[in-house]
């Protein structure tokens, strides 16, 4: 089925819709979807909204062109730069808005691992490590994206705690008294979804275009709440659509998903 | 009387190494996923066969890390991240961690800051904030991480234990003779490895004259922070220098796509081992000319 616009760029639309205008954002690494949302929606609702590229430190990056890389000497293209010591800080702080998180394994209460598959001391599978993730404990929300949308990474509960989302669940992580705010939205390829208010367990908000309600089912690794009937992800309106194009002219976004 | 001069640091890349990369040492390498990282440093590393008791990586390890590791030089890596961003995982860390003989002491990026920030001061170590998330690197890594309380309040709160590397590999794009060295790009963690470490061996893109550095702007950082200085033209390659060349993707790629450890092998003879200087390596990765592709200035003109 031929769509007008790539997965990646409806996520980056996801991302845009759900910032908020005076917002500070911080992305990691992998960002290509997360900094082409926040740019864009500077340029839409949000004209107040500051982003951090950070690996490099350049904030509010021109994105013109849009890099693969988020450590790429183009994000300082920027109207200014922060160290990655001045960018630690802040995160610690709690100084960030929404912080911008992922991995290779993330489960039903949002709570994500960037190191192992199988025990620590003896993993099945060694990835990269966990960067930033811890600051989800600390920032005001966390958006989590994947373009991985399949039973490998959507795990019961992870093997490794890297980044905090909502622990065991209802109200344990309230009880553990991080101070952010948890989890607010998982963007993935095939859908939106957030956590259900009581239970914190993960939820369809949404179903992108084309995609039908039992493969997300079947690519998911545990039950999903599932309202009924769910609703389909907004496309990309023709503004969008021009100007994601316009930040990323090599079209990273049409070959990353 | 003969008025002194001042001492260059500036030193062949083979005695620089020799000099100040121990054996069994806590090694840091500066650098971050496939930019700035001190790539011409690492190689003459691997070609003396230096043994690492700790590599250390920065804000997150790529190359720098997995060809050490390849090599099979590296005990343990104390890290918050090894691999290639956007284009994959890190295929000899991964081996290793998963084969049992490669030790990890698992640590997030705050930490790497924390410590070597707690380093640089001389303090023992340094807290975290309240409510930081990092119970299960404490659990896995107990060495690196422990629970202390604040004498101000009552509170506990994880401290993250100080790192003071014998020595730091870093790259600069400019630097003059006495070590005084332009960053013009991003520093990433490597301003806090190099106040944290013992001795720093300094690679940069060329050496030029003091006025030179000062004229070029950036980020500057004195000379006597600096126990050696190499002159290292594309000493990033295949990974970029902040405002001189980009990382070389298709390189990264064929690196990435290696099998086994034969070619992993037949790689490091042809582009660590082998090439002797900077001339031989531009020819075995082919040529100046492609090297000259990579130049900052050409991206534009996509």
């Amino acid at each position: 089925m031929a769509r007008p616009f790539s997965t990646a760029e409806l996520m980056a639309c996801v991302v845009s819709r759900a910032l908020r205008d005076g917002e500070v954002a911080l992305t990691g690494a992998v960002n290509m979807i997360p900094v082409s949302g926040c740019r864009l929606a500077q340029l839409t609702h949000a004209p107040s909204l500051t982003f951090i590229h950070g690996g490099s430190g350049g904030v509010n990056s021109q994105l013109a062109p849009l890099t693969a890389s988020s450590c790429d000497a183009e994000s300082l293209r920027a109207e200014a730069r922060l160290s990655l010591q001045e960018i630690v800080a802040l995160a610690c702080r709690g100084r960030v808005d929404v912080f911008f998180g992922g991995g290779i394994q993330i489960d039903q209460h949002g709570n994500c691992n960037m190191v192992c598959v199988g025990p620590w001391h003896a993993p099945r599978f060694r990835g990269p490590g966990s960067l930033g993730l811890p600051y989800t404990s600390q920032a005001g929300r966390t958006i989590i994206y994947t373009t991985a949308h399949t039973p490998r990474t959507f795990v019961p509960r992870v093997d490794f705690m890297s980044g905090v989302g909502y622990l065991d669940g209802g109200a344990s992580r309230a009880q553990a008294g991080p101070p952010g705010g948890g989890p607010s939205l998982v963007v993935s390829n095939l859908a939106v979804l957030d956590f259900e208010p009581e239970t914190r367990r993960l939820r369809v908000c949404s179903l992108h275009p084309g995609v039908e309600a039992a493969e997300v089912k079947r690519q998911t690794g545990f039950p999903l709440v599932m309202p009924d009937p769910i609703p389909s992800t907004p496309a990309p309106t023709p503004m969008e659509l021009r100007l994601l194009r316009r930040l990323d002219p090599r079209g990273l976004l049409r070959r990353l998903a | 009387m003969k008025r002194p001069s001042r001492q260059s640091k500036v030193l062949p890349i083979a005695e620089a190494v020799r000099q100040f990369v121990r054996p069994g040492a806590l090694v840091a390498v500066g650098g971050m996923h496939m930019h700035n990282n001190p790539m011409a440093l690492i190689r003459e590393v691997i070609r003396q066969r230096i043994p690492i008791g700790t590599l250390m990586t920065g804000g997150a390890g790529g190359l720098n890390a997995d060809l050490l590791i390849g090599a099979g030089l590296v005990a343990e890596v104390l890290t918050c991240y090894v691999g290639f961003e956007y284009l994959g995982l890190a295929p000899r860390f991964r081996q290793g961690v998963e084969a049992g003989g490669l030790r990890v002491r698992e640590v997030d990026e705050a930490f790497v800051l924390l410590a070597l920030r707690a380093g640089a001061h001389g303090s023992p170590f340094m807290p975290y904030p309240a409510g930081m998330g990092v119970q299960e690197f404490a659990r896995v890594n107990p060495r690196d991480y422990q629970r202390v309380t604040d004498p101000f309040t009552g509170e506990q709160v994880w401290a993250a234990r100080a790192a003071v590397p014998d020595v730091a590999l870093v790259h600069a794009q400019l630097v003059d003779p006495f070590g005084n060295a332009a960053f013009l790009g991003s520093l990433f963690a490597d301003r806090e490895m190099i106040l944290a470490a013992r001795h720093t061996v300094l690679q940069a893109d060329a050496v030029v004259s003091p006025l030179a550095v000062r004229r070029a702007g950036g980020t500057g950082l004195p000379g006597f922070l600096f126990a050696a200085v190499v002159e290292a033209p594309y000493g990033c390659h295949p990974t970029s220098s902040h405002g001189r060349y980009l990382h070389d993707e298709a390189h990264l790629q064929a690196y990435l796509g290696l099998k086994g450890q034969e070619e992993f092998e037949a790689y490091l003879k042809v582009h660590v081992l082998d090439p002797e200087g900077p001339a031989a390596y531009a020819r075995s990765v082919g040529g100046r000319r492609h090297l000259a592709s990579l130049r900052e200035a050409g991206r534009r003109r996509r």
